[in-house]
Formats: structure tokens, sequence, C-alpha cells
């Protein structure tokens, strides 16, 4: 419990203080702005906020997960799950029909690990790490191990590249997933129990919670928001490919980090991971724009994220200086 | 280094000097003040025992001996050389060897690698591979605590006492100047018990001191010669021989002698609200056990009173549906309840707060409003939204009421104090709606006077609105000052009843084993 006392004051969720990443992601956009060429043209933004809403989605989910102090390492395999059971759907199923499969797939790889981590109480590290093979492994027996394309149409398409008002389809649904996570977190029961359980699940139990319920639903919410990214994924490669996304529980957890949620659980904001998520996205987005090699580009990145991380975790750290130790409670006798 | 030289203090001239001479201990983790004043002082070649309540500052001190963590204040010297132990590895080189509750052996190693485990850790990094104790050596250690057994026998296929005898066996090797035993019987039976004193009283004859940590006092009775008590932090009783002192010296002393009690006006006992039938703490609760049948009032608060590991805190989560019992049937005004379910307990109308605040009670990086309403988050939801202002309406009156310091119903739990965390966990509990039963476990550990009075306030306030109470409690006067009754609790079992009034020392006594007033 000491480690909770850190010596960085924490905010209450649900109130809407700028997280710390703010600041983060406003630099970075400055930076950007001044030193790579076309970054602020608005074609080059709806371009990277379009690649980076799969990301935000996938992230959202992300975000419930490690609040309940669990952490989702599926999220990949069940995205290729399910690109290849929408592509072989497709043919009996139509688009739609096709796309409900997919996500269907997705959902029940959540249910899956909510499942084995609620009831059986097993370590989310593990479940989820298993279910990604298991998804991956699965994906690829239907797939018989190659990417199959999906036949071409209008209809495929328009998750990925359809636009509603002028805006792209991908983009709204980024945004409507922040808004509805924000709601879930910050204003429904639910959201209230998820806080509890991951900041002390034994206390959580004591206060009459009951702790599975919260953490199953918890689980196939965060396969829900897996399942909308999985869909405009599908669409945009327009395949079934058992590789699709292997880095996106990775990024996903990247940006929680970098947005400042703690991995300990009972923590975070929708807008914390929304500034994680705008971070990585203008990473991946001005590496290619800089044309710099990819494996200048993997190294960039990862240096970016480990000092927002430490820019969030532990400020003092970044500045060479020595970590004080944890506080303990303060002392209020009166 | 200095160990040459120790040897020989000790054999030219036993007990003029202390095999371990600790003062003025101070030690505190962060604004919690573990240990005051303590003092420790052991004569070569004799058992002393060293009692205390939980929180009393036992294991803050062992640790501090055997170098573990360092003291803030405060000197210690071994064989008259002062000493300051950097980690538990310089102690064990010295000759302080350290036997724990828990076993330290290496389960899978054999019982050679076992005793050859000290020199391991000795060696330097990666080049030298460490040589085993040789074989002859091993066994002469062995044969000194009486212990026969193959060498090459992994330790798992051993008993917990011949386990404990390899832990000893293997600081003799190590020139043991002080055995530290930290409650070494917990887990022996009678014979590996014998066995074992056997053994201690063999090393004493030998010249080394013995500190003897344990809460059994037959056992102390049977095997120490000095005592040394600590309460809140200090000696008390510092260094005399055991002889001189009664059972009910000692347990007053563990437990402190302050005002008596009986000040406060309790309300008028109603009708029954909690009825607990032939309740039996499982085997997990470490305690064979008889049936308890309790039943407590409305408006009546009931105290459940025992020693550490008497039962008493377990029995009383029992009641609050926190911790699943072997048998028995619980039944709040006439509705069953399942044992162990705090989720229906809750819905009945049965708050609970736990012993360990940090462990089992607070979400620490939360707010302290957040804190208060999670047990009642349903009061201020509909259709699964949280209406906006609930929770602060249905919270911040009692927030108030109990005096939340500093009123900053925002800021994480963590950041409180002890009192006002408590104050939190029992907000958490008052806000229930149709609160029939309470059960407060340490209502004011390591809680400041004034919290404590509020508190308790809050507790008789409670009763006055018809809630049954129930409160276990190691502090004495806690319980006799709030309780109708006292239900003693011994070996998780319920060993009789007392009323209100009853004295301190009768209290005392009952608690002790002793049946005479």
């Amino acid at each position: 419990m000491m480690a909770l006392t850190g010596a960085r004051p924490r905010r209450f969720s649900g109130r809407l203080n700028p997280p710390a990443a703010v600041w983060v992601v406003l630099l970075l956009f400055c930076v950007f702005a001044l030193a790579v060429p076309r970054f602020a043209s608005a074609g080059n933004l709806e371009n990277l906020l379009r690649v980076g809403s799969i990301l935000g989605i996938a992230a959202c989910g992300q975000t419930i997960v490690l609040i309940l102090g669990g952490i989702e390492f599926s999220f990949g395999a069940s995205a290729a799950l399910a690109s290849v059971v929408t592509v072989l759907a497709l043919p009996s199923a139509g688009v739609a029909g096709g796309f409900a499969a997919g996500a269907a797939a997705v959902l029940l790889v959540g249910l899956v690990n909510g499942t084995l981590v609620a009831r059986f109480s097993l370590p989310p590290f593990l479940v989820t790490l298993g279910m990604l093979m298991v998804a991956g492994g699965g994906a690829a027996v239907l797939a018989g191990g190659l990417p199959i394309d999906a036949p071409p149409s209008d209809a495929f398409s328009w998750p990925a590249r359809g636009r509603v008002v002028g805006i792209p389809v991908p983009i709204l649904a980024a945004a409507a997933s922040f808004v509805l996570l924000h709601l879930l977190l910050a204003h429904t029961r639910a959201g209230r129990l998820w806080y509890l359980v991951g900041a002390n699940g034994t206390a959580a139990r004591l206060s009459g919670i009951t702790v599975w319920r919260s953490v199953l639903a918890g689980y196939l919410l965060a396969g829900a928001f897996c399942a909308l990214a999985a869909v405009i994924l599908t669409s945009r490669v327009a395949s079934g490919q058992p590789g699709l996304a292997p880095n996106l529980p990775f990024e996903t957890i990247a940006a929680c980090a970098v947005g400042g949620i703690p991995l300990a659980g009972g923590q975070g904001r929708a807008v914390q991971t929304l500034c994680g998520v705008l971070v990585i996205a203008m990473l991946n987005n001005a590496v290619v724009l800089l044309n710099l090699p990819v494996a200048y580009q993997q190294l960039m990145i990862a240096a970016v994220i480990l000092g927002a991380v430490m820019l969030q975790q532990a400020p003092r750290l970044l500045l060479l200086l020595p970590v004080r130790p944890a506080r303990q409670s303060e002392e209020d006798r009166s | 280094m200095t160990r040459t030289a120790i040897t020989r203090q000790t054999r030219g001239d036993p007990g003029k000097i202390w095999t371990l001479e600790v003062s003025g201990i101070a030690k505190n983790y962060g604004a919690t003040c573990a240990l005051r004043n303590a003092s420790l002082r052991l004569r070569p070649g004799k058992v002393h025992a060293l009692l205390g309540e939980n929180g009393a500052g036992k294991s803050t001190l062992v640790k501090i001996v055997v170098g573990a963590i360092q003291p803030d204040r405060g000197r210690i010297a071994l064989n008259g050389v002062p000493t300051r132990f950097a980690g538990v590895r310089q102690a064990i080189a010295a000759g302080v060897i350290p036997i724990y509750q828990h076993l330290s052996l290496f389960p899978h190693l054999s019982v050679l690698e076992n005793l050859s485990a000290f020199a391991i850790a000795g060696a330097a990094g990666l080049r030298a591979r460490p040589a085993l104790v040789p074989r002859a050596t091993a066994r002469a250690w062995l044969d000194a605590v009486g212990l026969d057994c193959d060498l090459d026998l992994p330790v798992e296929r051993l008993s917990v006492g011949e386990r404990q005898l390899v832990e000893i066996a293997r600081g003799l090797g190590q020139r043991c100047t002080l055995l530290v035993l930290d409650e070494p019987t917990a887990a022996l039976t009678h014979d590996e018990t014998d066995r074992l004193f056997g053994v201690v009283r063999r090393l004493c004859a030998e010249g080394t001191a013995v500190l003897f940590i344990s809460h059994k006092f037959d056992e102390i009775e049977a095997l120490a010669d000095d005592v040394t008590v600590l309460r809140d932090g200090v000696a008390v009783i510092d260094a005399e021989p055991l002889a001189s002192l009664s059972r009910a010296e000692l347990v007053r002393a563990m437990l402190g002698d302050m005002v008596e009690s009986g000040e406060r006006a309790l309300p008028q006992p109603g009708a029954p609200m909690l009825i607990a039938t032939g309740l039996m703490l499982g085997p997990a609760a470490g305690i064979a056990t008889r049936p308890a049948d309790i039943t407590v009032r409305a408006g009546e608060i009931v105290g459940l009173a025992g020693l550490v590991g008497s039962g008493a805190l377990e029995l009383a989560a029992a009641l609050a549906g926190a911790r699943p019992v072997a048998a028995g049937t619980l039944a709040v005004r006439g509705e069953t309840l399942p044992a162990g379910d705090r989720a229906r307990a809750v819905a009945a109308g049965v708050g609970y707060v736990p012993a360990d605040r940090h462990a089992e009670g607070l979400f620490g990086p939360l707010a302290a409003l957040q804190n208060a309403s999670s047990s009642t988050v349903a009061l201020f939801s509909r259709g699964g939204l949280l209406r906006p202002g609930g929770e602060a309406a249905a919270l911040m009156p009692w927030l108030r009421r109990l005096n939340l310091h500093p009123f900053q119903p925002e800021r994480p739990a963590a950041g409180f104090s002890g009192g006002n965390q408590q104050k939190l966990l029992l907000s958490r509990n008052l806000a229930v709606p149709d609160l029939r039963v309470l059960v407060v476990l340490e209502p004011t550990r390591g809680v400041d006077i004034a919290a404590r009075e509020t508190i308790h306030d809050a507790l008789v306030e409670a009763a006055g609105r018809g809630v049954a109470v129930v409160i276990a409690s190691s502090d004495l006067d806690e319980v006799m000052a709030l309780s109708h009754r006292i239900l003693v609790v011994r070996h998780g079992s319920l060993d009789g009843e007392l009323p209100r009034g009853t004295g301190r020392a009768a209290l005392m006594d009952r608690l002790a084993g002793r049946r005479a007033a």
C-alpha cells in the first residue's frame, strides 16, 4: 500500500483535469509541425487520425482491462481471427453477416478471457497470452496458413474508407468509442465497480461487490471495443490475414502507459488513453513522412514512448535526479 | 572479522557481558511509530522471552536484531562490542542466527545443500563454485541437534519439526552466538516441540543465548529464564527474571493498564437481530474449534475478546459473512444468509470493517468519497448510471458527522491518517440503508485518541439506532468500555461470557485461560 501513496498527487477519476500527457501531445505536435515537412497539412492529419483510429478503439478496451488490474494481450490475434472469419463468412452471410461473424469471434475470445480470469482467478497475463496463441493459431488453421482476399465491394470497404458528413468512418468510430469509454468510466455503476475492483479486489468483495461479474463484464466490453477495431481493420486490408496486427496489444498498452495509466489497476481515464493514442499515432505518422529506415522508425518510437512513460510515472528519473522514497500516509492528526 | 574477538570474550568472561544488548531503539515507518524506546538484554546461556501483542513492535525489534532492517535510533552491542548489521548476512556472520516461523530452507534442495546455504550465499560472484560443507561436518552439526537423517534427502521430505532442526544445525555451523526463535512451535507437534526445547537447552548449556518469541505462555514458562515485554514500541518489562512475574502480570504488561471501563452509557438492547448457530471456523483458520452459538440483539454491543491467535477476529469476521466457515448458519432477523457471501450479507444490512485496513479495506488510490461509498453504489445509481450528486448526498453527511480531517473527500484515501481512514471504512457501513448488523474488527488499531473517541461514539450511536454491533479488539479497554457483554474466545471457540462491568483483572485471567476470578 505504500506504493499507492507515491509522491505524485493522483486525481479523482472522472474529473476533467488535463492529464500530464496532454503536454506531451502538444509538444510533439509542435515539434513535428515545425520539423517534419507536410506533417501539419489537413490531408496528413486526417490520414494520421484515420490510421490511429484502430489503435484508439482497441486502446479503449485495453483501458478497461488495465483499470481492472489486468492486462490484455490477445487483441492482435483476435483481430486477425476476426478478419479470417469475416472473409470466410462473406460468401454465405453477406457483408454485414461477415462482419458480424468476425466481431462475434472477438467477443468470444473476450468471453473466454473474462471467464478464465473472473471465475477461475487465473492471472490475466497468462490467460490473454494463451488466448493470443489460441486465436492466432485458430486464424491460421481457418485460413489454411495464407491470407485470403475478400471480393472487392463498396459495402465491404465502407467501415475503413467511407465517410459520413465528410468525416471518415474510422475517425467517427474512434471518437464515439472515446466518448462511450468516458461515459462508462465516469458515469456508470459498472465503471465505478471496475475502479473499486482494480484498486483492491479484497476490499471490493468485502464491500459486497460481486467481483467476478464486474471482471467478466470488463473483459467482454474490452472485447467489444476490439471487435469494432477488427471490423475497420479487416475492411481496410480487404482480406483475411492470420498475421494481422501482431503489435496491436502492445501498442494499446503503450498508449495507456504514455497517457499515464499505471498498470497497477484502479486508475485511468479516457482522456489519458486518448492522449497516449495521439502520441503514438503522431509518431507512427512522422517516421513515415521522414522516410526513415524501418529499424530507425522502431527505435525512435521506442525512445519517445519510454521517455513519455518516464515523464508520467517518474519525472525525476527523466531528469536524472535521485528518486525519492515513497511517502507513507500523510499525518493529519487533529 | 569480529567473530574471533567475540568468541574469545564469551569464553573468557561469561556472565559479565550481555550477549546482546540493545537499548533506546526507535523505528518509524513514515508517520507510524513502530518502536519508541525498545531495549533487550540477553545473558549468555539463557533463554529470553520477548512478549507483546500484535503491533507492539515485536517483529520490528526482531528484524533489527537479525539485521533485516536498520533502526532510526539506538545502539546494539554484541558481546559488548557496538555493532550495526548492514544486512542479514552480516548478522549471520557475527553469529546471530534467525529461525523463522516460516522456514527459510530450500525445499527442493538436499539437507546437505541446505546446510551449506550460508557458505554458498557468502561465495563471491560467479567465479568460485561454492563448496558444500564436508559430509562429516554436516553430520556433526546434525548430531548436535539430535537429528539423524539422510544428507541427500530433499528437505521437503522432512517433517516441519525436522526442518526446523536442520535450520538450527545450519546455524550451529556458523558459530551461533545468539539464536533467534520466532514462534518456532507454531507448526510443531507436541513431541517435536519437546525435541526442539531439548536442543535449545543443550545449546544454552554451551553458552548460546536464545531469543524466544512466542504467544504460548505454557512454552514460555517451560523454557525461558528472562522476559522482556513490549507495548506500543516501549519495553514495559525490561529483561526481568521470568520467575519473579506471574502470568497475570505479564498479560497486564502486554495489554496495558489504563483507565477502568464503564463511563459510556449504552442503549437498551431490543429483540434478537443476528443469530449464529453452530458456527465453526474451518481448518483454514488453523484452529480446531467447537461450534459457537451467538445471538446479538438490536441495540446491543457484543465484544469478542481473545489473545492473539485465539480466533476472536476470525469468528467476528465469520459473523459478517466475510469468511467461509466449516459449519453453522447465520440469520439476520430471520433471514438466513450463506456464510462467506458478503454481497448477500450487505444486501441484508450486515456491515463489516476488517482488521487490516490497508489489505482488506481501503481503495488507496481512489478518492475518500469513493472509498466511503463502495458498499452503497447501488443506492446512488439508477438503471446502471450514477446519479449526479447522488454519491455526495448519500455520503457527505456521514463524513461530516465522523469529522473527516482534513475534509477533502476528493483526496485519495491513501493520503489520510489511520484514524481518518478508519472513519472512511465506518462511513461505508453506516451509510448502508437499513443497516442491521455492524461487525467491526480492531475498531481503533493505530488510531489517535481523538479519532478513537469519534469512532467509539459512532459505534454506540449505531447501537442506539437499533443496529446489532459486534466488536473484536485486542484492545481490552475498548472492549470493556463499549460492550454490553464480552464473549471470551480461546482456541477458536467461545469460552464463556462476562457481563459489563467485569474487572480488568478477571477478564485478563479468562483470556489467559484461568477460570478462577
